[in-house]
């Protein structure tokens, strides 16, 4: 029997709780010991129009992408769910409400457009919650039941979930949800119990240890919390924003405190500022916010001044496509910004990566005195993820900041040019480390130099700072076999797990392939990097963006012309789509 | 606001009445279903029985053997609700479960000096003596079989009906002082003038008992029995015997009964024969069902063209039919077709093929067949005095509709015989409360009828009664069931701020958007204009066909803006 | 004008042939079949040879569910029909799903038929009818030896010569409805019985089933007239009885199928009845017959299927094959098959 990996969807218009029954099913298929990640997507709108989707994939081995077809749709809303039918399996099974509240015509059922293999199970949702709780409104909760009966899913784990939501909104509603939910289960099991083993079961899998769901953003902001932070400044944007909910309601509880700026211009200025006063702070923004705050950037890089900041990418350019993903800031994030201002670029490719980097993204921006840029996208922002639960390493909490040796008492140069680049750095108002700071060329002391010599040298000495960063950053990671590989697939950011998932099938499959992960951007570690590159006939770069922006980056470390995979279809990359590519390509 | 009470007898009012309380006005007695029911639910057995008893005076006896009109109509049974109410249920355990006497609900009216006499105790006769008694009117029933029920006691078997309910509710009848005189047969012990002598006003209601024949050769065989017939004297206890294979031809609830007597006095193989098909009998699923389990066959398609024997029966012939259109009283044409003849074997044959008045010596006008020609709207016979219903007049019907005919013409005799009306029937409008009713309720299943198992404990007590009765709590679950149409649900436009979210939480497509009604000449909706754009919407309008009366909207509602309203069809007293 | 659309209620041997004969006469139509059954046309006189082990469940099937859709034909698989109203064309599902037709063929087949006194002993009995009764068998049969058929019909006979054939123990109650399709007589019983006891199966003697229990050690016990029977299995086999309970108040004539001319015309423009739950007037024989069997089916689906669009196609049965059962004619090759 094949290991379990299933997609299991929900789809409905807003108002019909079905991110609300994503979130639980997501909850209850961790409880339940499986691997999952999930991704919804819902309308950009204001709440109340528009059609919700919630994806979640649920296995036995680590989920590293959605799967392009689903195996599981649950119709919350048959008008909307029509649009799924493409992206069903030729045998997904269909769980839908037969008792709407009005007869429709022919093809207003989603019932209609099913294929012949698939299994359409009709259930009324709507009357069996009105049964049991008096309203139709919790029939989002009597379609987790049926799903629940028919796929032999523990009903404690639901439970569990809803409980967890549920509790604080009072026993009533508690009740009321989870009577809905066995409702749903009862009546699958009693009206389908010959049919049930007709569908595979799905049961529930040994844990290994405790998972934790969380989010892109929820990592992020746990991780920032987790680092110490102490100040956070933003601006609302999606996908960005559930990291400034989040910590809007947690920062405060740890003494710090969030601050909602005029505009990204501020809430990056904010961010300096703090830093500079020595105190850990962060914002986080998506590219048109982020295009605001280059300047700001290059500022920190010039005045070497710590910042953390976080782009959370959407389609672009400009306001571009809001509530879709997309990975083409990876330009403006590396180089964006008046002048040679080199920074460091962080690129998470999953939800525990998410935490960690932004947790060491203090201590690297303290120690290196630069801004660094957290890159990830709204796939991987709004992605969930069930983890194993975050450690907060000592590390990232302990003080990244070079202070000037005491000897330098009264004699302190700021920018002074050390071996490795790192002048250290006095927190203004120390006694005898008084200094001069500017966003002009600034000499050793911190005093304005336009001459040639003085920008060529200091120019090199921030370069090689960052250059030197090197050894504190992720090391590129590479997925292959020994020996030579007709192709080498380079990834990056929320494509990386889709990327992995082709290799594999790929290398399941005989094909001479390997795959690497870049997590940091900028810099980057050209030897690794390229003597994985010479290992390969073909290199492939699969991107979310048009230009192929890492391929532009590092592409030229290849002896060749790279190859490249672009796509701009604001969803998340698929791995099908690049394993059919990998096949073209090695045929 | 409960208590502000309004009596209409706007034409407009008996319209809504007649399309949203869809039960009681397929009731021929206009029984207050969703009252009773209402009051079986809170526990009241007696009320409960005696709001039925108000209207039909033998809710004991209807509660078993009606034909249920109501419930083909009950708003429940819609195709998208499921099963309708089983309401005769509860009408037998409203009279199963009371602790009272079955004692008149009217208040005896102070004595009038006038006599009237009615001629049959079957339910159109004792239904009438009970209005005329509750009246005022000294009443004298004359009754030509030893014990007065008519059909309900000599045409329907026990096991349906046990006689002792039927005697208390006829017992409940003739406490009201009405006198009874049993084995009198009017035209032939004394004369219908000699009676009018005596009475200021003489009712005849003496039914249909002369059995329409087949009208075939062989009739006259040994073996041979019309269906009324062979009821009757199995009702009367004497010793009928048939043989082992029997053929019922018929397709009424006599044919039914007699099959299942049949069985019950000894016969091994009964079959009814229809001339159409099971899907055209008019007797209800239950019944049909009940009877298979017997063990009796239903064969169909098939018309009579002989019977055979020399001197008792042996055999019928039978023509294969096909059936044509639907005539317009519902009744599918059938044609015996041609050349199609067949045999089936037989040792007995009992024909039901249903029963007309017989005439008997009447003065005044007479029709072809030597009935008295009465109207059915005023009830009187050519001759002053003498008044006619019941089957009699309509020819065979239900007993709910004979009950109805029998009050009927009784108010009329009042009237007739003190110049004033006693009743008027009016619809009575009051403002209450929304239902208690909890949604989940319309999810319940329908409480069956539960019935005596294993089927060969009916044989071995051929008079046990088949249906057993809910219990208790049975019953209290299918009142439950009742969505309580004679609630009005209405949106107050004046206060209603269009925010919809009642359409939001109906349960079905009952509450719509509409641009304007559309009015009979009485002024009564008829129908509503639907509007799908926003800018054409005048009014958000509550379907009162449509409405479960969940009572959704109103607790939905922030405006507070649906008003309740309790509507009944009620006789007033004048 | 819009296109003519078709529509078969059922997928079995008939509505199946109906929809290809359609798709193959009427190119321009839109052809809908709904079944209850889930998946393709499956053959259900190979049930007993599938329960066996004999036969893969890909063999069950006449054709794969995907194949409708390169032929044209849309299959709604796993729907029901709740009610057809075939004045105004419109038929509609259980899901609340209303479906307009230009051509309507009713092709449902029947369900097993349980006399009515037996009914409460239902949950006790297996029928075996669809691919998922079947599936319950072959789970059943690992854990008994044992089986006890009741009734008589075509498919338990086969059925009895599989199970014995695998080894299992059957017995035999041929009883009041035994033979269905064929009306019972003792000539008939004569030679069934004996022919049965030839293959080492147990015939009870004639008699009526009075109760049924389920022992504590999933025996289930029988008492007839005679005697008490124990048996792990109890099949229940008195031949199918059209599912039309959904026509009820449809308009079309009902008797014990739909009522059909020998054109199988349901009398209503545009509306036929097929296969199975067809009753069908023969002129000649100035009576109804219905059909059983696979090859009857086929033959029915395309007559049906060739009038709708507007030919004019006897329905023969072979008069050979006639039986006279309880009044109602018969069309079968039973007794070639037994």
């Amino acid at each position: 029997m094949s290991a379990v990996d299933v997609t299991i969807e929900i789809c409905g218009m807003s108002g019909d709780g079905t991110i609300a029954a994503g979130g639980l099913l997501n909850g209850a298929l961790s409880a339940a010991g499986f691997s999952v990640l999930a991704f919804d997507s819902y309308p950009a709108e204001i709440r109340g129009f528009g059609r919700c989707v919630t994806r979640t994939r649920a296995g036995e081995s680590e989920m590293m992408a959605l799967a392009d077809k689903t195996s599981i749709l649950i119709s919350l809303d048959d008008e909307q769910s029509r649009s799924r039918i493409p992206f069903l399996r030729d045998d997904a099974v269909v769980l839908f409400d037969n008792r709407p509240v009005v007869y429709v015509g022919e093809g207003q059922s989603i019932a209609a457009h099913l294929e012949p293999k698939m299994n359409p199970f009709g259930i009324p949702f709507g009357d069996l919650a009105a049964e049991v709780s008096g309203a139709r409104r919790g029939r989002n909760l009597t379609a987790l039941g049926a799903l629940a009966a028919l796929f032999g899913l523990p009903g404690n784990a639901f439970h569990g979930a809803v409980k967890r939501k549920f509790q604080p909104k009072g026993e009533r509603v508690l009740d009321a949800n989870l009577k809905c939910f066995d409702a749903g289960y009862q009546y699958c099991r009693d009206t389908f119990k010959d049919r049930l083993e007709r569908i595979s079961r799905l049961g529930s899998r040994d844990k290994t240890g405790e998972r934790e769901l969380l989010s892109g953003n929820a990592a992020i902001s746990l991780g920032a919390l987790d680092a110490g932070l102490r100040l956070y400044f933003g601006y609302p944007i999606t996908p960005a924003t559930p990291i400034m909910e989040y910590l809007a309601k947690e920062l405060p509880k740890k003494g710090g405190a969030v601050m909602q700026m005029e505009d990204e211009i501020a809430s990056i200025g904010g961010v300096l500022g703090s830093f500079y006063a020595g105190k850990r702070a962060m914002t986080a923004t998506s590219g048109p916010g982020f295009a605001l705050m280059t300047e700001l950037i290059a500022h920190a890089t010039v005045a070497e001044i710590p910042a953390v900041i976080v782009d959370a990418q959407r389609g672009g350019p400009a306001t571009g496509l809001p509530t879709k993903t997309e990975q083409s800031d990876l330009h403006a994030a590396v180089f964006g910004g008046p002048g040679d201002s080199a920074r460091i670029v962080l690129a998470p490719t999953n939800v525990s990566e998410c935490y960690y980097y932004t947790a060491r993204s203090f201590g690297l921006a303290e120690k290196y005195q630069t801004p660094v840029i957290v890159l990830t996208d709204f796939f991987l922002d709004n992605r969930v993820e069930n983890i194993l639960p975050p450690k907060n390493r000592p590390e990232d909490i302990e003080n990244g900041n070079v202070y000037p040796d005491p000897s330098k008492h009264g004699v302190y140069r700021r920018f002074e040019d050390t071996k490795t680049g790192i002048s250290p750095r006095s927190i203004p108002g120390t006694e005898g480390f008084i200094f001069r700071t500017t966003g002009l060329e600034h000499t050793e002391e911190g005093f304005p130099d336009y001459s040639s010599a003085n920008h060529m040298k200091m120019t090199e000495k921030r370069h090689r700072k960052i250059e030197g960063a090197l050894t504190d950053l992720p090391e590129p990671v590479e997925f292959s076999p020994e020996g030579n590989l007709d192709l080498g697939v380079v990834t990056w950011g929320s494509t990386f797990g889709a990327a992995l998932e082709a290799v594999q099938r790929a290398q399941g499959e005989g094909l001479k392939v390997g795959a690497m992960k870049i997590s940091s951007i900028y810099p980057y570690h050209s030897d690794s990097i390229r003597s994985f590159m010479m290992r390969c006939n073909d290199i492939l770069f699969p991107e979310l963006n048009y230009e192929g922006q890492l391929a532009n980056l590092i592409g030229h470390l290849f002896n060749k012309e790279v190859l490249r995979f672009n796509r701009v279809t604001g969803l998340p990359m698929s791995a099908t789509d690049i394993y059919v590519r990998i096949r073209a390509i090695v045929e | 606001m409960e208590g502000n009470i309004v009596y209409s007898t706007d034409p407009e009012d008996f319209y809504y009445v007649d399309i949203n309380v869809p039960c009681q006005s397929a009731c021929p007695a206009d029984t207050n279903i969703p009252a009773y029911i209402r009051a079986l639910f809170e526990g009241e057995y007696q009320n409960s029985y005696d709001m039925n008893r108000a209207a039909n005076i033998l809710p004991g006896v209807l509660g078993r053997v009606c034909s249920r009109p109501c419930e083909d109509k009950c708003r429940h049974g819609e195709a998208e609700l499921g099963l309708p109410v089983n309401i005769c249920h509860i009408k037998r355990a409203a009279s199963d479960f009371r602790k009272g006497k079955a004692a008149s609900p009217f208040n005896a009216l102070p004595g009038i000096d006038k006599k009237v006499g009615i001629i049959g105790s079957g339910p159109a006769g004792l239904a009438a003596a009970h209005d005329l008694a509750c009246l005022g009117f000294s009443v004298t029933i004359y009754e030509a079989m030893g014990r007065p029920g008519g059909m309900l006691r000599y045409g329907i078997p026990e096991f349906r009906l046990p006689r002792q309910v039927l005697d208390i509710e006829i017992e409940a009848v003739l406490r009201l002082g009405v006198a009874i005189e049993t084995g009198v047969s009017v035209g032939r012990d004394m004369d219908v003038d000699e009676l009018l002598v005596k009475h200021d006003a003489l009712l005849s209601a003496t039914g249909c008992y002369r059995p329409i024949p087949l009208n075939v050769p062989g009739e006259s065989l040994e073996g041979v029995h019309s269906g009324l017939e062979f009821m009757m004297k199995v009702c009367k206890g004497e010793n009928v015997r048939l043989g082992d294979r029997i053929l019922v031809i018929g397709a009424g609830f006599t044919a039914f009964d007699c099959a299942r007597t049949a069985l019950r006095i000894g016969a091994k193989e009964v079959s009814i024969c229809l001339r159409r098909t099971e899907e055209d009998l008019r007797v209800t699923g239950d019944e049909i069902l009940e009877t298979k389990k017997e063990g009796v066959k239903i064969e169909s398609l098939m018309l009579a063209k002989e019977i055979l024997g020399k001197q008792s029966v042996k055999g019928v012939t039978f023509f294969r039919t096909r059936p044509g259109k639907n005539r317009d009283d519902g009744k599918r044409d059938v044609t015996p077709i041609a050349g199609s003849e067949f045999v089936l074997e037989t040792d007995a044959v009992i024909v039901a093929t249903g029963q007309r008045p017989g005439p008997f010596e009447a003065p005044g006008e007479k029709d072809e067949n030597g009935l008295i020609i009465a109207d059915r709207e005023f009830f009187r016979a050519s001759r002053k005095g003498l008044y006619v219903t019941g089957d009699y007049l309509t020819g065979p019907s239900t007993v709910i509709e004979a009950v109805a005919m029998g009050r009927r013409a009784a108010h009329r005799i009042a009237r007739d015989l003190t110049g004033k009306a006693f009743y008027e029937k009016a619809v009575c409008l009051k403002d209450c409360q929304p239902t208690d009713r909890k949604r989940p309720w319309d999810f319940l299943p329908r409480q069956e009828m539960p019935t005596l198992t294993p089927v060969e404990k009916r044989f071995e007590i051929p008079d046990i009664e088949v249906e057993t009765g809910y219990l208790k709590e049975q019953s209290r679950e299918e009142a439950k069931r009742c969505y309580l149409c004679y609630l009005h649900y209405e949106i107050d436009m004046e206060r209603c701020i269009y925010c919809r979210y009642c359409i939001d939480v109906a349960p079905r497509d009952c509450i719509k958007l509409v641009n304007g009604v559309e009015t009979n000449d009485d002024g009564a909706i008829i129908g509503f204009v639907e509007t799908s754009e926003w800018e054409k919407v005048n009014a958000v309008i509550i379907d009162n066909k449509r409405c479960i009366r969940c009572g959704e909207c109103v607790r939905v509602c922030p405006m507070d803006c649906i008003s309740v309203t309790k509507v009944e069809l009620v006789d007033r007293k004048i | 004008m819009a296109e003519q659309h078709f529509v078969v209620i059922g997928n079995g041997p008939a509505g199946n042939e109906a929809a290809l004969t359609l798709r193959e006469h009427a190119p321009e139509a839109r052809v809908t079949i709904i079944s209850r059954e889930r998946g393709g046309c499956f053959r259900p006189h190979f049930l007993p040879r599938f329960v066996v082990g004999k036969l893969a469940e890909e063999d069950l099937y006449l054709s794969s569910a995907v194949s409708y859709r390169d032929k044209g034909i849309k299959l709604r698989s796993g729907q029901e029909v709740v009610s057809v109203h075939p004045d105004k064309r419109k038929i509609i599902l259980d899901h609340k799903e209303i479906i307009s037709f230009d051509g309507l063929i009713i092709a449902v087949g029947g369900r097993p038929r349980i006399p009515e006194n037996l009914m409460v002993f239902g949950d006790l009995m297996l029928t075996l009818k669809t691919v998922q009764d079947a599936k319950v068998w072959i789970r059943k049969l690992n854990e008994t030896d044992t089986v006890l058929m009741i009734g008589g019909d075509l498919t338990s006979l086969s059925f009895t010569k599989q199970l014995v054939d695998v080894g299992k123990k059957v017995c035999f109650a041929l009883n009041d409805d035994a033979f269905w399709p064929l009306r019972f007589d003792r000539y008939l019983y004569n030679q069934v019985a004996g022919r049965l006891r030839e293959n080492g199966v147990e015939v009870l003697e004639y008699s009526r089933i009075r109760g049924m229990s389920l022992l504590s050690d999933g025996m289930i016990e029988v008492n007839t007239d005679y005697e008490k029977v124990r048996a792990g299995l109890v099949g229940a086999f008195f031949g199918l009885k059209p599912d039309i309970a959904f026509l009820a108040r449809s308009g079309l004539k009902i008797d014990r199928g739909i009522l059909v001319d020998e054109y199988l015309h349901a009398g209503f423009e545009g509306v036929y009845a097929t296969g199975d739950c067809a009753q069908v007037f023969h002129p000649d024989l100035r009576d109804y017959w219905v059909s059983i069997g696979h090859d009857n089916a086929v033959a029915l689906g395309r007559t049906a299927a060739l009038n709708l669009i507007g030919e004019r196609v006897r329905a023969e049965p072979d008069m050979a094959c006639i039986f006279d059962v309880q009044g109602v004619q018969v069309n079968s090759s039973w007794w070639m098959e037994f």
